[in-house]
């Protein structure tokens, strides 16, 4: 995996894990019973960021790659029923608005963290399978 | 207030602003490193004058929401050490480490990360500047 790459994007989750973190841990101590589902999801989002900076830092490829996908899908997902289905949000998430909130960075930064890390697999996998004199 | 609406904010939001613009500069062209190191001790003096001004603020009675204010305040100090992350990667500094899964980097690697760091870190702290103000009725 490239190792620019690898750096920039624990610093990046770092820091959405910290604001997302933030924003959950108010919303889930000061009003979970207003909007239940909302905040347990941004909770959720906040162990996942958290989750792959460190799989990210600690070289858990596998970790990284799926829990990537899965904050990939969840931003769409959240996002599409935001428009779909508003009466299940009473409030924002993280991922509202495939992330509008955070300047859709929450949906641009699984794109190009599995970009980078597929791509470090397959180079990885091809030094494998050539491997030098 | 108004010295903080009128003058420290806006610092913030600038220096921050030069901080992104060097990041991103010093990814293309690594010579401008050296420059990015004297934006990223003007962003610590920026916030450390920023997290001074809010606290005698929220001390002189602003109706801030504490608990918000303060953690914001935290986040934008926390963010800042993030600016330094390619030392990490200097060779002595990973051999020090028996992680083999820590990377090593070459200077310009060191460079291109700091810059990377740089533009990440001095949106954060914008934002984070931002969202104080509001807060705080600044902005």
């Amino acid at each position: 995996m490239n190792a620019v790459g690898r750096i920039l994007l624990i610093a990046a989750y770092a820091i959405l894990g910290l604001a997302a973190t933030g924003r959950s841990v108010v919303q889930i101590t000061t009003k979970l019973s207003e909007a239940p589902l909302p905040y347990l999801v941004s909770g959720a989002s906040a162990l996942l960021y958290v989750l792959i900076a460190i799989a990210l830092w600690r070289g858990w490829r596998r970790v990284a790659i799926v829990g990537t996908a899965v904050e990939l899908v969840g931003v769409l997902v959240v996002g599409t029923l935001g428009y779909a289905a508003p009466e299940l949000w009473p409030d924002e998430t993280v991922w509202t608005g495939y992330g509008s909130a955070y300047g859709w960075v929450p949906l641009a930064l699984p794109v190009i963290a599995l970009v980078v890390l597929l791509r470090g697999r397959g180079a990885d996998a091809e030094a494998v399978a050539t491997p030098a004199d | 207030m108004g010295i903080y609406s009128a003058g420290i904010y806006p610092a913030v939001l600038v220096v921050s602003a030069v901080v992104v613009v060097l990041g991103g500069v010093t990814m293309a062209w690594i010579r401008a490193h050296r420059v990015l190191e004297w934006a990223v001790t003007a962003l610590w003096i920026a916030t450390g004058v920023q997290a001074i001004a809010v606290v005698v603020l929220l001390l002189s009675g602003n109706d801030a929401g504490l608990v918000l204010t303060i953690g914001y305040l935290l986040a934008t100090i926390v963010i800042l050490p993030l600016m330094g992350i390619g030392r990490l990667g200097a060779p002595d500094a990973a051999a020090a480490d028996p992680d083999p899964n820590r990377p090593v980097l070459q200077p310009d690697q060191i460079a291109r990360v700091d810059g990377g760091a740089a533009v990440i870190v001095g949106i954060a702290a914008a934002v984070l500047a931002w969202r104080i103000a509001i807060i705080l009725g600044a902005a």
